[in-house]
């Protein structure tokens, strides 16, 4: 029928873009090779996809190590660590002694063991098939590897969507777009890193429950949900997205039954099992984030009634019915609402306002809001990010909404929600670029599929495939043929005349071909750029670059921790601000008092307090709480700007909201309104621990001839106290870029003696009223009135 | 998991083990090693090493390669202006630091370098030339200034660790007063003069308010510092003369007379406790387990029942032997004390609590913190984890949950009937239609 193989592909795809093409194809006996070759290139393209996905990613390991990367992985690969090493049921019980002195810290039921479990059951594997794997390495590598998966997964996802060559460009996209690839480096072990797979196939599975209404499918669905919920914090936008999606087709008038098997299947499995995760526990059925879900799965039912009863009564009935399904459900939703008074169902929890007011967490909750990842997006990181795709996506969400079917709903309230949500936190932009990535795929391949048709446009008229397809498809799926016609009889009348159109030759075509392929290839350029400058940094080993070229590597962090480790009593307590804990209780392996597991705000802010407080009341506070070390990030020496100084407004902030009574924010600011932390700086700023300990012995310090003496460097400002003595803690350790500074605390019984100082006597006396009269040579001391006696003549000797 | 056991005994057992010990003391002339022959010659009896050495020796030293050579000082150099040898004010704090204890008399002709040795530790003496008047509470054989006073024995300190029977005869006192630091409350005021008395130079017209009046006046104070070092001071030297402890005493005013003096007796036990004979107690062994074991577990669990035991010793001459009272008490402490609870004697100097550990996990410690005067300060922490139940742990059938397990069970039998009943019906239903 056709001489080109690949341009029947391609018009295949073109005339077919909703599915069941290939299957089509297996029908004529001509096409079975090019289903072998469809499906060749298909693999093809995901494997490759997977390899460069992997390679990308692996920018870290190659410039520095195989290590783990900044705060959480420490923690998770810890736990990881332990659970392969003691077993699941004692790491399900595992209670941290050595972190949250001296509250400790139920490791089991406050974390997601998805991410444990899944690379302690790859180390299991590997193991048993003799293949000896440290843990470490799959930790490091767990997340590339996952990359891989994702996009096969958003490849599945977007083949239910659109089409199987959006599926590819979709996966070709995800597995290097910057947005993802933030997450998910090389040592970058955290639950995202598994998480954006196990959301994307959860969505797969979704889209192919309700398109089959099969019940394998929907609990597939929920299994995926189940690993999801094991895995990462995000579950609760799944648990949301999906009830909203049947929300709208309940809306749009597209109830249908393979919808309500779907769901009611997947809501009840997935609320049980999501039940099995400790730390998840009774929140599916006690707080307000999780209510939408059980609403729509009533609301579900209630419809599936009305429509039963619409069959078997008649109208005057249904009217009277009405009535009362009108009372029933007011009441129900009064008892919501007194059950949310009453405490029994928790209302929405902060975390969550912050998701509808930005500005909720800066008053209400400076944790929250301390944390650079909650900031609202900015516009640069959008394209930071995505680069090509965010102008691309809208075009992708159009062609759907256009061409409107049930699962089509279900992606254009994925890309809508998760805009919104980028929009407000910059770590939520992890949730919005693979729907992004699917759309754009959409888009790419609408376009590729408009101007690669050559000169098949005649074959494209007079074969009228389509017509036939939309015929066979009316047939298949009656309930929603009259949409699906509309749309594609719309899509046809739009392209003909472009089809035909007298201008569009081949250099049109080529232009625009040519066009697109080199964005692709800036935005592949852009993306190993990204990847490899912004996010490839372990950030415990900084590096920097002199102006010849030449790397200097900044190692301050592993230095002091191993100093800790090698130098201080196995039980010895830490303090240090909660960024560091899980670092410290990873690579020091000592306990910390607060870490990044910000689960009790008052802990937080009595360290916070001790900080910000001058030293005899944060001395108070250290032995109340039996600190041995103190560790401070001081960057002031290189001008490293995420120091403790500048995080330092936050730890006032979160101790003032605990203390009020005893810690302002306003005493730490100048007059005019101003943080600084030269000698105008507030008195209290300048007597507080975090900047005595931050600052203690840098006033000697002469960086180059022309700045002064102890010149900030970070805040270019030269320091306000230099030259103090500290009374209660002594420098214990300071590491090579003075990055690092760790002080010990001293013991009550190091104050010996509390001595009286010369301003607190009574008796005031002449402290200097004597000379000493020793020399080096002559060490004799002299006691008044004392005779003397003078044996003979001796030469006086000279005083030197 | 992972068990922490830590025992903080801050109990000095350096040097008190065996009483005596190398003494070093140090005198502005050597007559007073003659003046106060008794004093010496109790403590060489009780078996201390002196070595007696001018003040301004050249070659003094306290300290050789690090290690102390001397667990004892005697300052009787009250006129010093400046030690000799290596010895200044700071090699004396740091020999306090390290463990040192130091008997320190003076005049009222204290050198500066006492006076600032004297703040060190807490105290303050008096300018210098003054000394402490008392126009009713002299003795007969005072010489017109009245600074020769007769301290009553009731002004002693209430512990008879330190100064033995509280039941002597008065005291002979001359010398300067010292004033304590109010706020620090490792001084004991070991003998205050009486309410009439107060501190000034007698040979000048009183111009202005004087230091130190009337009880807070102190003739001889004592610092027992946090490391247990002893440290005492008196204004007077002339307490631990022969002259004093011989002779008579009578108040000039109306007093009973007594053919000698107390002096020798409390002179006698002040010595004694700064040298660390009396008042030491250390703990020697500290258990805890659950009920009915007897080794101490990783970690315990909330609501367990646990035993606590704590052996205390003291030390007698030369030997260590339990230490009886019915006040030491226990904390279970984490940030704040949980339970706090008075331990019963077993005896043998062993003391126990039984208690049951708070429904809160964390990290606890047991804490004994023991202050009494006169007795060094005991004080034992041992650390442990209390962890929340295990999964297994909790309650199996809760029956409160019976209508629930019912009502599963019923679900279950329910569907099953259903589903034969369905598949029954069914097959009847086929011909009935048809």
């Amino acid at each position: 029928m056709l001489p080109n193989k690949t341009s029947v592909i391609n018009t295949r795809k073109d005339m077919f873009p909703d599915k069941k093409s290939t299957s089509k194809q297996m029908k004529t006996s001509t096409l079975t090779n090019a289903a072998g070759l469809n499906s060749l290139i298909t693999f093809t393209v995901l494997l490759l996809a997977w390899i460069s996905g992997f390679a990308s990613r692996l920018f870290a390991v190659i410039r520095f190590e195989s290590i783990i990367h900044e705060f959480d992985p420490w923690f998770n690969y810890r736990a990881t660590a332990y659970m392969v090493q003691h077993g699941f049921y004692n790491f399900l019980n595992w209670f941290d002694e050595r972190a949250w002195y001296p509250l400790g810290r139920i490791v089991g039921g406050t974390v997601y063991p998805g991410l444990m479990i899944t690379s302690g059951s790859i180390h299991y594997i590997l193991h048993s098939l003799n293949i000896p794997v440290h843990i470490r390495d799959i930790c490091v590598f767990l997340a590339p590897i996952f990359s891989g998966l994702t996009a096969i997964s958003t490849y599945l996802l977007t083949k239910e969507i659109w089409s199987a060559g959006a599926g590819l460009f979709a996966a070709c996209f995800i597995a290097i777009v910057p947005g993802y690839i933030s997450r998910s480096v090389a040592g970058s072990y955290d639950n995202e890193g598994i998480a954006i797979f196990a959301l994307q196939i959860t969505y797969y599975l979704w889209v192919k429950s309700v398109k089959t209404g099969s019940i394998f499918w929907a609990s597939m669905t929920a299994l995926s949900y189940f690993y999801m919920v094991s895995a990462w914090g995000g579950y609760v936008f799944i648990i949301n997205l999906i009830p909203l999606h049947v929300f709208a087709l309940l809306i749009m008038n597209r109830f249908s039954n393979r919808l309500f098997t779907s769901y009611t299947t997947f809501y009840i499995l997935g609320l049980l099992l999501s039940m099995q995760i400790p730390f998840v526990g009774f929140q599916p059925i006690r707080t307000s984030e999780h209510m939408a879900a059980g609403g729509v799965f009533g609301l579900l039912i209630f419809v599936a009634t009305l429509r039963h009863l619409r069959t078997v009564l008649t109208k005057s009935e249904m009217k009277y019915f009405g009535g009362v399904v009108a009372v029933i459900a007011a009441i129900l939703l009064l008892i919501l609402i007194c059950l949310t008074y009453a405490g029994i169902v928790a209302p929405w929890s902060g975390r969550f306002y912050s998701l509808w007011d930005t500005g909720y967490a800066k008053i209400h909750i400076p944790i929250i809001a301390s944390v650079s990842e909650h900031q609202p997006t900015t516009w640069f990181s959008f394209f930071f990010d995505l680069h090509i795709l965010v102008t691309t996506f809208p075009v992708g969400l159009w062609y759907c909404i256009k061409r409107i079917n049930d699962e089509r709903v279900f992606v254009i309230l994925y890309a809508i929600s998760a805009v919104y949500f980028a929009g407000v936190m910059v770590r939520l932009m992890l949730t919005l670029t693979p729907v992004v990535c699917m759309l754009a795929g959409i888009a790419f391949s609408d376009l590729l599929e408009l101007f690669f048709k050559e000169e098949d446009s005649e074959r494209d008229r007079s074969n009228n495939g389509s017509e036939e397809e939309s015929e066979e498809e009316r047939e298949r799926s009656p309930g929603r043929a009259l949409y699906d016609k509309a749309g594609k009889l719309r899509r046809m009348r739009h392209e003909r005349p472009r089809g035909n159109g007298d201008g569009l030759g081949v250099n049109l075509r080529n232009g625009v071909v040519i066009g697109a392929f080199v964005l692709m290839m800036m935005f592949t350029l852009h993306c190993t750029w990204i990847t490899s400058n912004a996010y490839s940094s372990p950030s415990i080993v900084l590096a920097s670059y002199s102006n010849d070229g030449g790397r200097a590597i900044l190692d301050d962090f592993r230095e002091a921790y191993y100093w800790l480790a090698q130098n201080t009593p196995i039980d010895a307590r830490i303090m240090s601000w909660w960024d560091y804990g899980y670092q410290i209780a990873g690579m020091a392996n000592r306990t910390t008092l607060v870490d990044n597991n910000t689960w009790n705000n008052s802990h937080i802010a009595l360290v916070g307090k001790a900080m910000s407080s001058n030293e005899s009341a944060a001395y108070e506070i250290m032995t109340s709480l039996d600190v041995d070390y103190v560790l401070v990030i001081f960057g002031g020496m290189i001008g490293y700007s995420g120091d403790d100084v500048n995080k330092f407004l936050w730890m006032v902030r979160i101790a003032e909201g605990e203390h009020p009574q005893d810690i302002r924010e306003s005493d730490y600011f100048t007059e005019r309104g101003e943080f600084r932390v030269d000698s105008e700086g507030s008195p209290t700023l300048l007597n507080s621990l975090m900047y005595k300990l931050s600052y203690y012995r840098f006033g000697e310090v002469k960086i180059d001839y022309r700045s002064p003496s102890g010149y900030d460097r970070t805040r270019n400002a030269e320091i306000g106290n230099k030259n103090f003595q500290l009374t209660y803690l002594e420098e214990a350790y300071t590491t090579e870029h003075w990055l690092v500074r760790i002080y010990r605390v001293k013991k009550p019984n190091e104050f010996n003696r509390p001595s009286i100082p010369i301003s607190k006597r009574i008796v005031a006396r002449n402290a200097n009223s004597y000379v000493s009269k020793k020399t080096p040579r002559r060490k004799k001391g002299y006691i008044k009135g004392r005779p003397t006696i003078i044996k003979g003549q001796k030469p006086q000797r000279k005083p030197t | 998991m992972r068990f922490i056991n830590k025992c903080l005994c801050f109990v000095a057992i350096f040097g008190a083990a065996n009483a005596g010990g190398p003494t070093l003391v140090l005198l502005d002339n050597l007559a007073i090693k003659e003046t106060h022959s008794i004093f010496f010659k109790t403590l060489q009896d009780s078996g201390y090493t002196l070595t007696f050495k001018l003040a301004d020796d050249a070659n003094l030293q306290l300290s050789k390669y690090g290690e102390y050579l001397y667990q004892h000082l005697i300052i009787f150099a009250p006129t010093v202006e400046e030690f000799g040898g290596v010895v200044c004010v700071e090699t004396i704090t740091d020999f306090i630091d390290g463990g040192g204890n130091v008997l320190v008399a003076g005049s009222p002709q204290f050198g500066d370098i006492l006076h600032e040795l004297a703040s060190e530790c807490g105290f303050e003496i008096d300018e210098e030339d003054s000394a402490v008047i008392d126009h009713l509470n002299y003795d007969v054989s005072d010489n017109g200034y009245h600074t020769k006073i007769v301290a009553d024995s009731v002004n002693l300190i209430d512990a008879p660790a330190i100064v033995g029977n509280k039941n002597v005869s008065p005291l002979l006192y001359q010398g300067t007063g010292l004033i304590a630091d109010t706020e620090n409350p490792l001084i004991l005021r070991l003998l205050t003069a009486s309410s009439s008395a107060y501190s000034y130079n007698p040979q000048t017209p009183i111009k202005d308010y004087p230091h130190a009046v009337g009880k807070s006046t102190l003739l001889i104070a004592a610092l027992q510092a946090r490391n247990n070092a002893r440290a005492v001071f008196s204004g007077s030297l002339y307490f631990f003369s022969d002259e004093a402890f011989t002779s008579p005493i009578q108040k000039a005013q109306g007093g009973q007379k007594y053919e000698k003096s107390g002096n020798e007796a409390v002179a006698t036990m002040i010595a004694r406790w700064v040298f660390k004979e009396n008042g030491v107690i250390r703990v020697s062994a500290v258990h805890h387990h659950r009920v009915g074991e007897s080794e101490p577990p990783a970690a315990y669990t909330i609501m367990d029942d646990v035993v606590y035991s704590i052996d205390v010793q003291k030390l007698a001459g030369d030997k260590w032997v339990p230490y009886e009272t019915n006040d030491l008490q226990l904390e279970f402490v984490r940030i704040d004390p949980f339970i706090r609870m008075t331990m019963k004697p077993v005896g043998n100097g062993r003391y126990e609590a039984r208690f049951k550990i708070p429904d809160v996990y964390g990290v606890y410690q047991f804490k004994v913190d023991y202050t009494r005067i006169g007795l060094t300060h005991l004080y034992s922490t041992t650390q442990v984890s209390v962890r929340p139940l295990q999964h297994t742990q909790y309650e199996r059938f809760i029956p409160s949950a019976f209508p629930y397990y019912v009502s599963a069970f019923s679900m279950m039998g329910g569907v099953f009937l259903f589903s034969l009943v369905f598949l029954h019906y069914k097959e009847d239903t086929k011909p009935k239609s048809e």
